[in-house]
């Protein structure tokens, strides 16, 4: 097994990405104490296998290398945060923006302008000054994190529409298409009535 | 049920009124085509019935118009002539019916019956407003995004995009979309005005439902500094 394309920058990668999940969970925690409820349901986080992200470099390109990993891709840290409520996806969005150590490089708003196969989510790419020299020699240095916002019903939505993704023939793929798209509007409308029910609830 | 009667003859349209209250009609008269066009501007009807000799403006100019606007609400003519021409003119202008003068009070009540529990089938499949698209037999409202309604909102989606920019009350849109659930409160009626304006945002639309709680209601165009805020 040749050494990892991550290199000598492997530990850091795991520091970074463990302080800024702490961090949420922090915020979790705070929101919790003042409201009663918690912010978002869960939290997963990862550092792109080694595999994908090589497989990543070569589609893309780009020379299987610990540069092409950390400053070309974007995507080596990887935080889904999953949701109940759509309004607590903005909020923590304004959050995180509000973090000092941390820049917005792209945000993709999927929630108000959906894929057209019906996908639903919010993706920002963040660029994190941390105390670590990055691959660039930079210090402090610069790593990014994608972050991935959806709610509860996106989320299970996705994961049932990566399964067809994967799978390499399905007899009936059109109408499984259709089908996958007319049930992503109709989770959709039931995230945006739960919203509208608890607005309703917290006014009354 | 709302009517609109437009009827220049004075004695004939206080006859009319009269029964027409009687029967459990809510009732707007008016006495020329001008004022019928202008009225169906600002409100929702059920059904209308218009005289075809009228001042200013005749009751077929009168429907073109209004059937031009989009207006699909079922027309019952009046016509004091009996004449071919008078009566296949109205027709093709989109009238839905039409009754001689003079006629029975009692046959008008039951055109009115008949033309009023058959409206559903003069909505067509496809309405639009603004950049929004409601498909009304799939509920699904088509934006920038698209989501799929439920089946009470799309009947209330439905009833708001076949009167835009007019102003209904809470008991009208009540008495429309929950005709058939009258044992339900009339609260109902903001809740789902609530999940409407969120789906319309939630779709990025450039229309919305202008209006609070227990009050009339107007689906309109966002001008465009509120588009941008």
């Amino acid at each position: 097994m040749c050494e990892s394309i991550y290199g000598k920058y492997r530990e850091v990668l795991e520091q970074i990405m463990s302080s800024f999940v702490a961090n949420l969970h922090q915020y979790n925690k705070k929101v919790y104490e003042e409201t009663g409820y918690k912010l978002f349901e869960h939290l997963n986080s990862r550092i792109k296998e080694e595999e994908s992200i090589r497989e990543k470099c070569r589609r893309k390109d780009l020379p299987e290398n610990t540069h092409s990993a950390l400053a070309e891709l974007k995507d080596a840290i990887g935080v889904r945060i999953v949701f109940s409520f759509i309004d607590d996806i903005y909020k923590s969005i304004a959050y995180i923006k509000s973090l000092s150590d941390c820049r917005v490089v792209t945000e993709k708003d999927y929630i108000r302008h959906a894929k057209p196969n019906g996908y639903r989510s919010y993706h920002m790419i963040l660029e994190m000054s941390v105390p670590y020299e990055d691959v660039n020699g930079n210090y402090p240095g610069k790593y990014y994190i994608e972050v991935q916002m959806r709610t509860i019903a996106m989320d299970s939505w996705a994961s049932l529409e990566h399964q067809l993704k994967y799978k390499k023939s399905v007899s009936n793929q059109a109408l499984i298409v259709d089908e996958l798209k007319r049930c992503a509007d109709e989770l959709a409308s039931c995230d945006v009535s739960m919203q509208t029910i608890r607005n309703l609830i917290r006014k009354a | 049920m709302k009517i609109l009667l437009a009827e220049d003859e004075t004695d004939l349209a206080r006859a009319l009124v009269a029964v027409l209250k009687h029967s459990g009609y809510d009732i707007d008269a008016v006495e020329n085509g001008e004022e019928a066009v202008e009225r169906t501007r600002q409100s929702a009807y059920d059904c209308m019935i218009f005289d075809i000799m009228m001042p200013k403006l005749d009751g077929i100019e009168a429907l073109k118009r209004i059937r031009n606007s989009g207006n699909v609400t079922p027309v019952i003519f009046l016509t004091a002539k009996s004449e071919v021409d008078d009566r296949i003119a109205g027709l093709d202008a989109g009238a839905d019916d039409y009754l001689t003068k003079p006629f029975a009070m009692g046959e008008l009540l039951a055109r009115l019956r008949s033309l009023t529990r058959r409206t559903g089938s003069y909505t067509p499949t496809k309405l639009s407003f603004g950049r929004v698209s409601l498909n009304v037999e799939d509920q699904e409202l088509v934006s920038e995004n698209s989501i799929r309604l439920a089946g009470r909102e799309a009947k209330l989606m439905e009833f708001l995009m076949l009167n835009p920019e007019k102003k209904l009350t809470t008991e009208e849109i009540f008495a429309h979309v929950w005709e058939d659930e009258q044992d339900k409160g009339i609260e109902i009626v903001w809740v789902y005005i609530s999940y409407l304006k969120s789906k319309l945002e939630a779709i990025d639309a450039d229309i919305c439902i202008n209006g609070n709680e227990g009050g009339s209601f107007v689906l309109t165009k966002m001008d465009v500094m509120t588009a941008l805020s």
